[in-house]
């Protein structure tokens, strides 16, 4: 019993003080935020009753962009302001960029450097602020609903995202004013969203049929134990894709007129309604007269829209058969199939999947908000709620991280699908008698050639003592977070010298750009923005004490001398006579003052908590109090 | 603060005896039961500090569990705590008859592409070789038993080259299978 308690104090200080998490899925078409209140996981709907909000964000009116439904209706009027599916844009390149079409609906400003930029009449626009609004409208709806600051966010990304796009999402969500508990594959969270429920044991798989992208994981749950297997999918294949499709076929219909920009969006959304109806019909209209008088309107059966996404679907079922050898398993050991996305709900695909499997999908929680609620779970998990913390998900890196070598090859330093977090080392050598420095170039991807990869960083270890080739020993160590961001290090062995890097991407965002767009961010007033910083210093203040107060309780005796106890407590009091004050730098001095006080005695619970996991209980009873 | 350093071997860690056999049930439980304890997680909401030994911690589990869990590593790290690096294993000498033999293999591998029936050729290729691994793996125990490192080595070795192949028709068969 012990045991469970060394770790969770300091999580739930006050068993009445429940704190405000929320689980936020932002997708490429919709994004939406659930919680957990009374014990029940839920998307949270806006003032109009909707769940959804659309992932749109529009620019016409300088200072004032518009989010979702209201920026969608805009759309026709001003095409170029309005930006959809940016999250295809995240992490970037220009001309890496999402799909050639959906570039040449926007005109992109001309740096080649860096992350893509959207011109429009509020300036240039990236995807991370675009993004950040859509995290901004849903924050605000979570405060509003939950009445208060909150105290973190579960994001969820795509298991396929590489490093690029999570740091861009980590930003946007910086920008947005949230603070991140955690970056959660898409699928981990559907199958955590099924998994509470049932407290079952065996092989999960999750098909992600998202918008923008499809995903695809294999899971083990044994005991509350999340373990991803394996996880594969397409970045460039989702449920927009099927649109895409309809709306070809329509245009080929109809003697392929020319369109303009905002004739394009009216008939993607044309297409989807068709593709939606099709679900539950056999047979739909398309009016494409919508668009122009002289246009017809069109009939289409099912079979011809099965014949034309058909193989859209082959491509995901490739990807499952992929990830099934990945993770060392036949089809017919997988014991339950997750559907997510909309676009699940077409027929074709579910008959596909469970002709994969042999067996039917579950469909239980809706494919649409599935993901929300259980990023929402393991928010509520993270941010202390839950004092049995009875779900642990060990997830794995998409892709391999790796580094360049002569002649402009990849060594793979960390394959994918492996469990993180994770440090892995290497050793390299000079090549050339006296050569002083060491260039690192880190990238990600499956190729064996630098240039099929995607170029994460370069850094240079500089000060190598002057050697004989092959003398110098340069280790270079890997560190993966349970975030999946990496963070590299070189190390000279013979003297030590040592240069780091925490990997920004090629296409990210530098901090200052990150912290000028905090500034500059027109979302909220310069005022708004000192109360939110001094609300955010005061709860950081608060979580300090309480936690460090659970913290004496537990072990203070224990640990400290009654001396080293009188002056950790002192420092308590000075901070807590301190959050009244309106200076907010100068609470958070001092939440930094006692921060680095309790560090020792910090150290000394961890030691104690590891010590004990170690030499600690037996299987049998960890079994029992997990199935308390 | 101490930094992560477990005195204990992954063996030791994982509460298994120091042998190739591995109960692998045994090893999955222990792996869940320490990660429950000690991944990152587990302290969300403490000091950044914390946090970062956690995630040592829990990485170092990670990397136990990977070597015990995959035979060659296994095999490799038994020879490390014999004191035998991974440079000096991959300098063992191998007899000329199975480098002959991985060369035919890796020949038929090549040429798989014009055959009738790639996919069903691939099968049984690598099925031979997985035969031969399982063969070298008991040849590693009988030879490691009898604290004959050098036979123990040369064993793993030819793990390596057959697992390096086995890897490669992984590949050809993804690549088939698109």
């Amino acid at each position: 019993m012990a045991l469970l308690q060394i770790a969770e104090p300091g999580q739930s200080p006050r068993p009445h003080q429940v704190k405000r998490a929320v689980g936020i899925d932002l997708g490429t078409t919709n994004s939406l935020v659930a919680t957990v209140r009374g014990g029940r996981a839920a998307a949270l709907p806006d003032t109009h009753g909707a769940v959804m909000l659309s992932s749109v964000v529009n620019y016409s009116e300088p200072g004032h962009p518009a989010v979702g439904e209201q920026a969608r209706a805009m759309a026709g009027q001003s095409p170029g302001d309005t930006l959809v599916s940016v999250k295809r844009f995240m992490g970037r390149g220009r001309h890496d960029a999402a799909g050639d079409a959906e570039r040449a609906r926007y005109q992109l400003a001309d740096d080649e450097q860096g992350m893509v930029r959207f011109v429009t009449s509020s300036g240039d626009i990236t995807p991370v602020e675009a993004s950040a609004e859509i995290l901004s409208a849903l924050r605000v709806r979570a405060e509003q609903t939950l009445s208060g600051l909150l105290d973190g966010a579960v994001i969820t990304v795509p298991a396929y995202f590489d490093e690029a796009q999570r740091q861009a999402t980590k930003d946007a969500a910086a920008l947005a004013g949230l603070s991140v508990l955690r970056l959660l594959n898409e699928p981990t969270a559907a199958a955590a969203a099924y998994g509470l429920d049932s407290a079952e044991e065996g092989v999960i798989a999750v098909y992600d049929l998202g918008g923008g992208t499809f995903d695809i994981s294999i899971l083990r749950l044994h005991r509350g134990v999340f373990e991803v297997l394996a996880t594969g999918g397409d970045s460039a294949l989702g449920g927009d894709d099927f649109d895409h499709e309809i709306a070809r076929w329509a245009l080929e219909q109809a003697g392929s007129p020319m369109l303009e920009a905002g004739q394009h969006r009216q008939l993607q959304q044309i297409a989807r309604a068709a593709k939606e109806a099709l679900s539950g019909q056999n047979e739909v209209t398309v009016p494409l007269s919508d668009l122009a008088g002289d246009l017809p309107v069109l009939t289409l059966t099912r079979p011809v829209f099965e014949a034309l996404v058909q193989p859209l679907v082959k491509r995901t079922l490739r990807a499952c058969k992929r990830c099934l050898r990945d993770a060392g398993l036949g089809a017919e050991q997988v014991e339950n199939i997750v559907m997510v996305g909309g676009s699940t709900r077409v027929p074709l695909v579910r008959a596909a999947v469970s002709e994969l499997f042999t067996r039917e999908p579950l469909v239980d929680i809706d494919p649409d908000q599935v993901v929300a609620i259980g990023a929402a779970i393991q928010a509520d998990i993270l941010v202390g709620n839950r004092p049995e913390g009875d779900l642990l998900l060990l997830d794995v890196i998409p892709l391999s991280l790796g580094i360049e070598t002569m002649g402009g090859l990849v060594e793979k330093i960390i394959p994918r699908n492996t469990t993180i977090p994770v440090a892995r080392a290497q050793e390299f050598t000079t090549f050339k008698d006296g050569q002083l420095a060491l260039a690192v170039h880190v990238v990600q991807g499956e190729r064996e050639l630098v240039d099929d990869c995607r170029s994460l960083a370069r850094f240079e270890l500089r000060g190598i003592p002057p050697m004989v080739a092959g003398a110098a020993r340069v280790v270079v160590t890997y560190q993966v977070d349970a975030d999946g961001l990496l963070n590299v290090s070189a190390r000279e062995e013979t003297n030590g010298v040592e240069s780091q890097i925490t990997v920004k991407p090629s296409f990210g965002l530098s901090e200052d750009e990150i912290s000028g767009m905090i500034r500059d961010s027109f979302s909220y007033a310069e005022a708004d923005k000192a109360a939110r910083q001094l609300a955010e210093y005061r709860l950081d203040a608060r979580q300090l004490i309480d936690g460090l107060a659970a913290a004496l309780e537990a072990d203070g005796d224990a640990l400290l001398t009654p001396a080293e106890r009188a002056a950790l407590s002192q420092k308590m009091i000075d901070l807590d006579d301190l959050m009244h004050e309106t200076n907010g730098q100068a609470l958070k001095e001092a939440t930094e003052r006692l921060g680095r006080a309790s560090e020792e005695f910090a150290a000394r619970r961890m030691d104690q908590s590891i010590q004990q996991a170690l030499s600690g209980i037996s299987i049998d009873q960890l079994g029992q109090e997990t199935q308390e | 603060m101490v930094s992560p350093d477990f005195k204990q071997n992954y063996f030791e860690l994982f509460e298994l005896p120091q042998q190739f056999e591995v109960d692998l049930t045994a090893l999955g439980q222990r792996y869940r039961q320490l990660q429950q304890e000690l991944h990152p997680d587990r302290f969300a909401g403490r000091t950044d500090h914390e946090q970062r030994v956690a995630v040592q911690y829990s990485a170092l589990v990670n990397e136990a569990h990977d070597t015990l869990r995959r035979p060659l590593n296994r095999a490799l790290y038994l020879l490390q705590l014999q004191g035998m690096s991974a440079e000096e294993v991959a300098a063992q000498q191998v007899d000329g008859g199975f480098l002959i033999e991985q060369m035919e293999l890796r020949e038929k591998l090549e040429s798989i592409d014009d055959l009738v029936d790639p996919e069903l050729v691939l099968e049984h290729l690598m099925d031979e070789v997985e035969e031969d691994i399982a063969a070298h793996q008991r040849e590693f125990v009988h030879a490691f038993e009898k604290d004959d490192v050098p036979a123990a080595a040369s064993a793993c070795v030819k793990m390596q080259y057959l697992d390096k192949l086995l890897v490669e028709a992984e590949q050809l068969e993804a690549s088939l299978m698109d």
